[in-house]
């Protein structure tokens, strides 16, 4: 058993006393910032918090206990480390720290400007209480860094980088030369998002403006445009051959389906939909007349507009069969479904057109 | 229309026979309702005595898919025969469950 000095006992049984009002520190800290930090819509890595444990304090007291008069002295009793996935946003949650907290800014580092030679503790921390309540007066410790950041702090952990052992040049080269590239890549992610948004708005921009044959097809693209809801008129018209309802139902899986058709952009995903949507009524119209159906997928309209296109393009039972693959699932019985369904179109007009 | 509930493998399994029409609709209903308890639980419907699906059951069906959805449960068809297939398919929600 190690035999500990007289000033730390006494400040481990002031902790001890402490630790139910540190629990509710902990508490009503992490609620808080979660709480701030959810509202602004930073989408975050980690959040997690910790008090600090007794064999953690134990060394810390053993190793500079002379640093510290009373337990309060010590910042990091009650600890809050939050993980951005961007760099932008450990600024953004910094802001919202401060606004929250009150800050002891004597005792919080902004590391990213003070450490040059590594990567990992690029990190911002801050000494904090609360800003009103009784417990204002015990401070606690938040971390921000990027997941980048975390990992690498982790690495460098296990590696033993700032161990005992002094290690020799080239490994240190080796070590900032990786910091540098983590730090770059930390960088370009969050310019990435930055010119991602900016084609979001152009997109938006341009799908909103009706200049769809500027627009690339694109998952981001095909969103925007199935929010002008394009399917509506043709749903609509087919839904009233029986009073039917529309069953909202996901679309976004339509996309496959027009990449096979080697559509570039939305406008000719417009232009597919002018030119089939009245031969697509009128093979749903063969299925569903002679039913009762009452109840439609809001798919109805545009699964319909598929498969004319790809019959009225000679694609056969293998072609319509794709079709069904890519919106089902691939299949056997999608085979039955194909062959229904051309069987269904041998009957309409524009099979005689062709 | 007559249905069977059991837990089977950690599944729910309702079996359903019959012509499950307008008029055994409010009778499956019920029955089906022992299917929205079905958190840590996926569901199998399994179609292969369904001679007949209406309108009113396939609302059925949508309804326990919100349930499940929210819930974190799958939903699979099995057995369904093909006529019963193609009218899930000219309806449109073929894609939404899974058939197996």
């Amino acid at each position: 058993m190690i035999l500990q000095s007289p000033h730390t006992a006494e400040l481990l049984d002031a902790w001890r006393l402490q630790l139910p009002l540190l629990k509710q520190l902990e508490e009503q800290a992490s609620d808080l910032l979660q709480k701030a930090v959810r509202e602004q819509n930073i989408q975050l890595n980690t959040f997690e918090h910790r008090m600090k444990s007794e064999e953690s304090l134990t060394g810390k007291l053993e190793k500079k206990g002379y640093k510290y008069n009373t337990i309060y002295d010590i910042t990091d009793l009650v600890g809050i480390r939050v993980v951005t996935y961007y760099t932008d946003d450990v600024d953004k949650v910094a802001v919202i720290v401060k606004q929250i907290f009150d800050i002891d800014w004597k005792n919080s580092v902004d590391k990213r400007k003070h450490q040059l030679d590594s990567f990992g503790y690029l990190s911002l921390h801050y000494i904090c209480y609360l800003k009103e309540g009784p417990l204002r007066s015990i401070p606690f410790e938040v971390q921000m860094r990027t997941a980048l950041q975390h990992v690498w702090s982790a690495i460098e952990h296990d590696i033993g980088y700032k161990g005992a052992v002094k290690l020799p040049p080239e490994f240190v080269r080796q070590f900032s030369r990786l910091a540098g590239m983590l730090e770059m890549a930390d960088d370009e992610f969050s310019r990435l998002r930055t010119t991602m948004s900016e084609y979001r708005r152009q997109v938006q921009t341009l799908v909103k403006s009706g200049h769809f044959s500027e627009v690339s097809l694109s998952t981001d693209s095909f969103r925007q445009y199935l929010e002008l809801k394009p399917f509506d008129r043709l749903n609509q018209r087919i839904a009233a051959v029986n009073q039917a309802e529309i069953f909202p139902a996901p679309m976004m899986h339509f996309l496959t389906v027009f990449e096979n058709f080697r559509f570039k952009n939305l406008g000719d995903v417009q232009q597919f939909i002018d030119e089939n949507s009245d031969d697509a009524y009128q093979l749903a119209l063969s299925q569903l007349a002679v039913t009762d159906l009452d109840i439609l997928s809001e798919t109805i309209g545009i699964q319909n507009l598929c498969l004319v296109y790809v019959i009225k393009q000679g694609g056969g039972i293998f072609g319509v069969k794709s079709v069904f693959d890519a919106i089902n699932g691939e299949r056997d019985s999608n085979a039955i479904l194909a062959e229904n369904a051309l069987h269904q179109a041998q009957m309409l007009p524009f099979m005689h057109k062709l | 229309m007559k249905t069977t509930f059991e837990e089977k493998d950690g599944n729910y399994v309702m079996h359903f026979e019959g012509r499950l029409d307008t008029a055994a609709s409010v009778q499956t209903e019920q029955e089906m309702k022992v299917l929205h308890n079905c958190e840590g639980h996926d569901i199998i419907l399994d179609c292969a005595q369904l001679e007949y699906i209406s309108s009113s059951g396939l609302r059925l069906f949508l309804a326990l898919l919100k349930v499940a959805k929210s819930k974190g449960s799958k939903i699979s068809i099995s057995g369904m025969n093909d006529n019963l297939r193609q009218v899930f398919a000219m309806t449109g929600f073929t894609h939404l469950f899974e058939f197996v």
